[in-house]
């Protein structure tokens, strides 16, 4: 699939089919996607969950207001916070390894758009709950989920701004605080 | 009144919503907070429907609120309006 297409069609998806994703295909979005995303000094301290056993998915659903709708698997994209300070420092932990993950759940959902699955970034979701939920010990941070499945209702798009980029100089007339 | 062990896991699951809510909205996006709420009056409705006791009323709110929740994404305006008309549509559908 053509990399602009899948940009632009790429959806938040919060209405899935009862099917399930295969494992395989999972680990692929996360091996053959996530980690080859760009990594701010190569950390690369990002850790992925994959979870698809219904009786935990309900009880992250639980602690997860913004997992809305029916999914069969959640992809949390973690932080070894440990490896972050180490490798970047402070600078590591609360900057560049949101970053990594950002980038890396961009690369998972592009992903996913081209084998025809649906996938939804949430952040509304409790860290702690989450941690005691699957297990994940303190320094492992989930900083985002992927609720991950095939789509079954496609949303609009929500509308863009265009007027949003500037060459050399920066000057917003709209702005109040650049007057 | 007997209350079966499926309702009490339903309501559990809304309690645990609504509390994981509270704690997240403090952080969150402001018209999140009325999200969280229509979501949770939905299943509420949901449940109550699985239940059998829910009433045609209930579940034509339930119906306006599914079709315009997802506006919270879209425009903050059509969102503020959608909520305002389902508040007037409750009304209307209040009995005499």
């Amino acid at each position: 699939m053509d990399v602009w297409a899948a940009i632009r069609n790429r959806r938040s998806i919060r209405k899935f089919t009862d099917d399930p994703v295969e494992d395989k295909v999972l680990k692929n979005l996360v091996l053959e996607a996530g980690i080859w995303a760009p990594s701010g000094g190569n950390a690369q301290a990002w850790r992925f969950l994959v979870i698809t056993d219904p009786k935990i998915l309900h009880k992250v659903k639980l602690v997860s207001p913004g997992l809305l709708g029916t999914f069969t698997s959640v992809i949390v994209i973690c932080q070894d916070l440990a490896h972050a300070l180490e490798k970047g420092g402070e600078l590591g932990v609360k900057t560049l390894s949101l970053m990594d993950t950002a980038m890396a759940a961009q690369n998972i959902m592009l992903a996913a758009y081209a084998v025809g699955l649906g996938t939804c970034p949430i952040a509304s979701f409790h860290s702690e709950a989450i941690q005691k939920i699957t297990g994940l010990p303190a320094h492992i941070h989930p900083q985002l989920l992927i609720s991950v499945g095939f789509p079954g209702k496609n949303p609009p798009a929500p509308r863009r701004r265009p007027d949003v980029i500037w060459f050399n100089s920066y000057a917003d007339k709209r702005d109040p605080l650049c007057r | 009144m007997q209350i079966n062990e499926t309702l009490k896991e339903q309501m559990f699951a809304l309690v645990g919503y609504m509390l994981t809510s509270a704690c997240n909205l403090v952080n969150e996006t402001k018209s999140y907070g009325p999200l969280r709420l229509i979501d949770a009056a939905s299943r509420l409705i949901t449940i109550l429907s699985e239940n059998n006791i829910a009433s045609p009323s209930l579940e034509k709110i339930q119906v306006q609120i599914e079709q315009g929740k997802y506006k919270v994404m879209e425009d903050d305006s059509q969102f503020s309006a959608f909520l305002n008309d389902l508040v007037l549509y409750t009304v209307s559908l209040m009995e005499n």
